[in-house]
């Protein structure tokens, strides 16, 4: 398993297809959990957790299992927690189970790259 | 030895901070700057309590003033959390004049009397929201709370998913 991470617009998703142009990605915003679940990458994953979420799914357990069933699966998850406590009570929940998450996937993954003004930084294991 | 661990919310700073302290003699000393008010506030203290248990610290809760608190000879603290210390210093009914310069103050005075002193911070600027005056004053009060325990820190570290990224000095 693969994490890559940082900020919004950083470039996680051109570093990616400039070491594997072939992969297949799937946008977390908007495909079917099932789709997910299979998913060579799966990009956008702070808007998945956003809709198991919505969708009444528990998403620790879900990527828990991710991180059992899809072994292989790249992870583009955006950190969203550097900011404000937020006031509504379904965002501070959203935030904190984002942040669960990506522990449970950067637990898993062999190579955490973080992005930052489009420079990747292994900070668990290698870059790709 | 002081050092800092910064990083946003739920990705690992506490346990990382408490197993800097994990070699360390006692007194071990957490310093909870956390008040109790509402069920999320007390549902996070049960969390950090359950993950300290065992571990040989010694709870002391001050929320303001740390310059005014004496701990026992030769201890090894942990102060969590800058947010919450630099909210109740802001927000009190007689808050200092200048609240980074009395956060400082009360830093310093703990930094003194103890042998080891990690410090837990968070990042609270990054999410690009303007807010209300208020909020924003105390984003600048804690980003320069920040920097000046980053100065006189030995080591700091950002938390990143669960992953300590070393920022200055090295901890062997």
């Amino acid at each position: 398993m693969i994490l890559i991470t940082g900020g919004a617009f950083q470039g996680k998703t051109a570093y990616l297809h400039s070491i594997r142009p072939e992969i297949k990605i799937t946008d977390g915003a908007d495909c079917s959990f099932n789709e997910a679940a299979s998913a060579a990458c799966i990009t956008h994953y702070h808007t998945l957790i956003e809709r198991l979420i919505s969708g009444g799914i528990d998403p620790v357990a879900w990527t828990s299992d991710l991180c059992k069933r899809n072994r292989g699966c790249v992870v583009i998850l955006n950190e969203i927690g550097s900011g404000i406590i937020p006031i509504e009570k379904n965002e501070r929940i959203r935030r904190e189970l984002t942040g669960i998450c990506g522990c449970i996937i950067a637990s898993h993954a062999d190579s955490v790259i973080r992005l930052t003004c489009g420079i990747p930084a292994a900070i668990k294991g290698d870059l790709l | 030895m002081t050092i800092l661990v910064t990083g946003g919310s739920k990705c690992g700073k506490s346990g990382f901070a408490e197993s800097l302290l994990d070699n360390c003699t006692e007194p071990k000393i957490y310093l909870a700057t956390m008040q109790p008010y509402g069920d999320e506030a007390h549902a996070a203290i049960a969390r950090h309590r359950e993950m300290r248990k065992q571990k040989g610290f010694q709870t002391v809760e001050q929320y303001t003033d740390l310059h005014q608190l004496q701990l026992p000879q030769h201890s090894h603290v942990l102060l969590e959390c800058i947010g919450n210390l630099t909210a109740n210093e802001m927000f009190r009914q007689d808050p200092a004049p200048d609240c980074a310069d009395h956060i400082l103050r009360g830093i310093l005075h703990i930094r003194q009397q103890s042998e080891s002193l990690v410090i837990v911070t968070n990042q609270v600027g990054s999410d690009g929201i303007r807010y209300d005056t208020e909020t924003q004053r105390y984003i600048t009060v804690i980003g320069n709370v920040n920097q000046r325990i980053a100065e006189i820190a030995d080591a700091v570290y950002e938390c990143v998913w669960d992953i300590p990224v070393p920022l200055k000095g090295v901890i062997s």
